[in-house]
């Protein structure tokens, strides 16, 4: 996706937290999270919310719009 | 003393296709009985008619065949609407086996109107050419139970978005093309179009759900990666 960039990867492993687990956490499939991890998804603005929280880390660090 | 109320009461898988027997046996000794003792009167095409005691038989098949019929309209309609409610409760796709694809080989009843339409001058059965878009239950049945989130409702809304799409422009097409009365008989126009519309339904149908499990299933093996 132009101009978008996640880096949800690093943020979840810090977090110690699997795909699989996180995805149940904001009440999404796992497929969700491995396209947002690729940036092949842009997620609403309630999801990026919930997975800021469930990681523990800010959303504008997450989530970068060039 | 705390009764525990049964609320999902299933009747025995034998039953309702022994009741169907039943039915039919009993249609068919009525009318055998009508046939022998009877005339025939409740078999062949009647103008008038008058109640007569022998009639008896063959009035009480018939209305066990239509509370047979009824049950089974009850018990679909029950079906459904636990099925909706399963899926608000849930945010769960519907359960559904793929094999309810094969209801699409239904739409080959729509041959029928080629005889109906010649014979009888009845458009009907090209209805039932909107059948083939059954066989997107295949697809459905392979996204049975899945968990709707964000993307799958975007997904499901991308691939009606595009199924309605291709099904207006035939349809757009189909009525220019019915519109040349120059190039044919104006009788031929209803039933093309009839056929047209109710291929062009089953085409939309069918699309709606390959559409939507290829959008969820597209690069999945691009994303198989380890759940690390």
């Amino acid at each position: 996706m132009d101009g978008f960039t996640c880096n949800l990867k690093p943020f979840r492993q810090a977090k110690g937290l699997t795909q699989g687990q996180l995805a149940d956490l904001v009440g999404v499939r796992r497929e969700t999270i491995m396209r947002l991890e690729k940036a092949q998804y842009n997620p609403s603005l309630k999801l990026a919310v919930d997975i800021s929280r469930a990681v523990g880390a800010p959303i504008e660090e997450i989530f970068i719009f060039e | 003393m705390k009764m525990k109320k049964n609320t999902d009461a299933k009747h025995p898988r034998w039953l309702l296709p022994a009741l169907g027997g039943a039915c039919v046996l009993l249609t068919g000794a009525a009318a055998w009985y009508d046939l022998t003792y009877n005339g025939g009167k409740l078999v062949y095409p009647m103008h008038s008619y008058a109640f007569e005691t022998t009639d008896i038989p063959m009035l009480l098949a018939v209305a066990l065949d239509v509370l047979y019929v009824l049950y089974l309209a009850f018990l679909l309609i029950r079906g459904i609407r636990a099925q909706e409610e399963r899926t608000i409760k849930t945010n769960r796709t519907r359960r559904l086996n793929p094999k309810l694809g094969f209801l699409g080989f239904l739409g080959f009843l729509g041959f029928a109107g080629f005889w109906s339409y010649g014979a009888l001058g009845d458009m009907t059965p090209f209805v039932f050419f909107a059948f083939f878009g059954f066989f997107g239950f295949f697809f459905e049945g392979k996204m049975s139970n899945t968990l709707m989130d964000e993307r799958y409702r975007e997904n499901v809304v991308r691939a009606e978005l595009k199924a309605h799409r291709v099904g207006f422009s035939i349809i757009i097409l189909l009525l220019i093309l019915a519109g040349q009365h120059s190039r044919f008989k104006v009788e031929l126009i209803a039933p093309i179009l009839i056929t047209g519309i109710a291929l062009t339904v089953a085409l939309t149908m069918f699309l709606s759900e390959y559409l939507l499990y290829r959008y969820d299933h597209d690069d999945a093996a691009a994303l198989a990666e380890e759940d690390e």
